[in-house]
This record gives C-alpha cells, structure tokens and sequence, in this order.
C-alpha cells in the first residue's frame, strides 16, 4: 500500500511559470523515500502541497489512502514534519515548546521527556530555544515530529546546517524509526551521498518534473548502465575499427576509445589485437559512475 | 475539548512575548502616573478625598487617556505580536501541520487576544483602584475615600469600553493575520486611529470604529461639547462592526493560499 500517492500533481506560482509538472509521486508504508533534486527543482512545494500548506491547483493527493483534503485533520494526527527552517518559538524552552504541541495532540506529557532524550536535549533545562545552536534547533524540530508518534515522517532537508557527525546521529535516528517502529520517511535533499545510507526508494525531481522514481537497487543498477571502459592509444581511429571486429560499437571520446564494460578475457584479447597491429596501448581503465554523477545525469536528461 | 486544548496551546505560546508584557504594561501606565502624581501633591489633596464624587473624578481621570489612546495603541500593538509571534518564528507552518481546523486555530488566537484584553480591563481597574487606596495608606491627611464606590456605573462603563474595543481588535487582527511585516497592521492602526481623531468634529465621526472609545468617554464625562450625539447606539454599532471584521477576517484566513 502506499503512504503517499500524488496523481498528476501540478501547481504554478505564476501562469508562466510551473513549479510543479504532473508529478506521480508513490511512497511505500514503512519505506524511507528519498526525494532528491537541485535547489529550486519542486521539492519543498510538493511536500507544502502534501501537508495542505498550499493550497492544491490540479491533481490528486492521497495519504493513507485516504484524500487529504477531506481528511485533513485526522491525516495530519499521524504525521510529523518539518519543512524547511526549524519551527520554534524562540522565547521558550525546548520543552515548553513541546508543550505546546503535547497540548494539541493530546498525547501523554512524559512523552516530552522521552523525545527531548532521544535526540539529546533533555539536559537544556531553562535555556531558551533562540540561543540554541542551529543543530540544537533541528534535533528539537525533529523532536516535535516525534512526539506524537507519528506514522509518517516528512522531512524536508533535515540535516540542514548539521556537522558531520550531527548528520550521522540524525540518519541513525531515522533507521532506527524506520527498523524498529515501521514509521515511514519522506525526507528530501539536495545532496544524494547525505542520503544514500538511508534511503530505500529514490524520487528525483528537477524543474517540476519527477524523473526517476525506484527503489535504491534499480537507481544503482542504472550506475552499472552508466559504467564504461576507456582504451588510450596512439591511433584511436584504427584502433576504433578493431575493436568494432569484436562486435562492440566503440565511441571515440577525447581522443580515447569508449566501450561498454567487458570481461577480462575479452579486454585482455583487445589489447593482444591492437598490439600486433602496432598499435601503442597507454591505459585500459574502466570508468564506474558513482550516485552522485547518475543524479546529474538524470536531472540533465 | 479540542478546543480548550488548542486554547491552552495559543495561551502558552505567549508566554516571555511582547505581547503578554504588554498587557501589563498598558494596563499599569496610567494608574502608576496618577499614584505617582498624588504621592508627590499628597499635602494639597485632602479636599478631593473627602468629596462625595471622589470616585467619579478618578474615573474620568484614569479613563480619558486609556479610552482615547492607550487602549486603541495597545490592542493595534498586541494583535500585530500575536500574530508576529509565528511569522518571527517561521512557525505558521507548524501550526497548519497540526491536526486543528483552520476554525479552530484561527478562534483560539483570537480568544487569547479577547483574553488579553479583559486582562488589561480588570488590571486597569485593579490599579486605577490602588493609585486611589496606596496614598490614603502613606499619608495621614488622606483618609480611605468616604464615598461609596459606584460598582454599577462601572460595570457598566467597563462593558461599554470593551465592546467598543471590539472592532479595533477584530480589523487589527484581520490585518495582523494578513501581513508578515509588523509595520503594515500597526501603521493601518494608526493611521486609522489619528485619521478619527482629526474627523472628531465631523458629524458621523461615529461611523468610524476606532472613535468609539474616545466618543464613549466625552459623552459619559460630559466633554462632548456642541458636537452632535451619535444617533446609533455605539456599543450596538461596535458589535456589528466586530461581527463583520471578524468573519472578514475569517475568510481571507481560509482562503489565504499559502498556510505556512
């Protein structure tokens, strides 16, 4: 079932401008979704519309199953999320803070204790939330999606000014909600090697349009598409027609021949091949294309 | 229950805000004057408390400025820091992630505006009631006042000044809600209010909703002058004004496409 679905989702700032293009987003339950693009590409404005924090133009948005609009309220009992900034007041404390959201969600108010220790708040006490460093500011933030033990996390750029080890508490929080409670993440970035350890599925938007959407295998998979082996010699052209011979279609790039991936004994045979037609072979090396670069081949598409 | 509870969130949100210390403040400012002014002529005051009017005389002088301009800037200056309070803290986005409805957040905000105010009314009276007894415990020419304190008058007076703040507090908030910069809601205010004050003389001056309070206290004090008498009885106008500035308010609330 999915927690998530958006059916033709569309959305202007302006009639000449489409910050969003007929996106189908599908976020399995108990899945972390990684929704990935650029600054700018649509993200934060599909998660407001998702929220209802927007107000929605054409298209469809179901979560739970159910149509958001008309269960907007009882939807949002079950979700926390962040967008953007941290949401705090800052002339309270962290726990006043989480009073208040105690008191709309009617939950138990030990609970406020127990999500200000699980992201290492607790010891706070009467400091004000405005003289929190902004890591301080984002644990507290992703406390208040907690406290009501939400289903369904949405977090947009959670990690947002964290150190490098902030980062990894914060991803070792979220594995551990997703492993051990079943909660399901939507947690967008613009970063793909933040989020990588922690996604299952992958959406990747760019200029208002979805353009890969999958689990974390099939966008690895598409790295083994992408992967390549480069043969350096001294006459690319006749070296080119050579390797043809094999039944490859080799591509001349910078003046180095490009072939999909080969086995060993089939390259070891090239270069016995080219060397008895004098051919001087430099370098045979073999070119993987890593997540990150996979991203900017996708946005760039 | 809902309800109470969101109430109860709103509520705590104010707490080490502008806005709450203001409510202090406000209702404090005038009475601390007037304390401090007997204090300071305590030997030329034993007539005036020994006078049978001593009570009404402390009333116009405690209200004429509160009614005129203190209560008008005060409730233009705290519905802008309610509603500061979430754009400041980039929070209304929070806010609308909660399950309330949108009815629900909107009339719980504005209940801790209505709150607020009877605060500052039942403040005010506290103090305008102490800047009277204080001087009287200090010096021994000033005996506790002989007059009786006319309790009726006042209640009466106290809910005709309410409801004539009603409107002031229904548009500010409505504007408030509608602008993330503070100075658009607070300059509206008064702009409006000193726009009243320059028609005064103008005989529906009445019309204008941020002119009742200060009609109210020349009438009831006997200023008024020549000036003609509001036809419309002002609290009943007041209440209209407020009814309809309020479900204004409300609807451009829903409506507002960005939440956040």
């Amino acid at each position: 079932m999915h927690c998530i679905e958006t059916i033709n989702l569309t959305h202007n700032f302006s009639a000449s401008e489409a910050a969003l293009k007929c996106v189908n987003l599908q976020v399995r339950e108990s899945t972390i979704y990684g929704f990935l693009g650029p600054n700018g590409a649509g993200k934060t404005t599909t998660l407001k519309l998702i929220l209802g924090l927007l107000k929605k133009q054409h298209g469809e948005i179901f979560v739970f199953g159910k149509p958001f609009e008309k269960h907007r309220v009882e939807t949002l009992r079950h979700i926390g999320s962040m967008i953007e900034s941290p949401s705090i007041y800052g002339q309270l404390t962290a726990f006043e803070n989480l009073r208040i959201l105690q008191k709309v969600y009617r939950c138990p108010k030990q609970r406020i204790q127990e999500v200000l220790e699980l992201v290492g708040l607790a010891q706070t006490n009467r400091k004000k939330a405005s003289q929190f460093s902004l890591g301080m500011k984002q644990r507290l933030s992703i406390a208040m999606t907690l406290l009501h033990n939400p289903s369904l996390l949405i977090l947009d750029e959670p990690t947002n000014g964290l150190d490098p080890n902030g980062i990894l508490e914060i991803r070792e929080l979220l594995q551990s909600l997703n492993q051990q409670h079943g909660i399901t993440i939507l947690i967008s970035s613009h970063l793909l090697p933040e989020i990588e350890k922690l996604v299952t599925h992958v959406g990747i938007i760019n200029r208002g349009n979805l353009l890969f959407q999958g689990t974390l295998p099939e966008l690895i998979s598409k790295r083994q598409q992408n992967s390549f082996m480069i043969f350096e010699t001294n006459d690319a052209a006749r070296a080119s027609h050579i390797i043809g011979e094999f039944g490859l279609i080799p591509r001349i790039e910078a003046g180095n021949i490009a072939t999909p991936i080969l086995e060993k004994e089939v390259v070891a045979a090239i270069n016995q091949k080219l060397v008895q037609h004098d051919i001087e072979v430099y370098q045979i090396s073999r070119v993987e294309s890593d997540l990150e670069k996979i991203f900017f081949d996708v946005i760039s598409e | 229950m809902n309800f109470i509870n969101s109430f109860q969130s709103e509520w705590l949100k104010k707490k080490r805000s502008l806005a709450s210390w203001l409510v202090v403040a406000g209702a404090a400012f005038t009475p601390s004057i007037i304390l401090m002014s007997r204090i300071k002529n305590a030997g030329k005051l034993s007539a005036l408390y020994a006078s049978n009017d001593f009570w009404l005389k402390l009333w116009n002088q405690t209200w004429e400025s509160m009614a005129v301009f203190l209560l008008p800037f005060g409730i233009i200056l705290a519905a802008g820091l309610i509603a500061q309070i979430e754009y400041k803290n980039n929070t209304w986005k929070q806010l609308h992630t909660t399950p309330q409805g949108f009815a629900t957040i909107f009339f719980a905000k504005f209940l801790v505006l209505l709150i607020m105010l009877v605060e500052v009314f039942v403040l005010f009276n506290v103090g305008m009631y102490l800047s009277a007894v204080i001087p009287s415990m200090l010096f021994a020419n000033l005996p506790y006042p002989t007059a009786p304190i006319p309790y009726a008058y006042f209640l009466k007076a106290n809910i005709n000044f309410f409801l004539d703040c009603l409107p002031i507090l229904a548009l500010q908030y409505l504007l408030s809600l509608q602008f993330k910069n503070f100075l658009v809601p607070i300059g509206t205010g008064f702009a409006i209010w000193f726009l009243g004050v320059g028609m005064l003389s103008w005989n529906y001056s009445y019309l204008l909703p941020y002119l009742h309070g200060t009609i109210d206290f020349l009438i009831s004090s006997g200023q008024f002058g020549n000036r003609k008498i509001p036809p419309l009885n002002l609290q009943l106008l007041a209440v209209i004004y407020f009814v309809l500035f309020t479900v204004a308010s409300y609807i451009l609330y829903v409506t507002k496409k960005e939440k956040g």
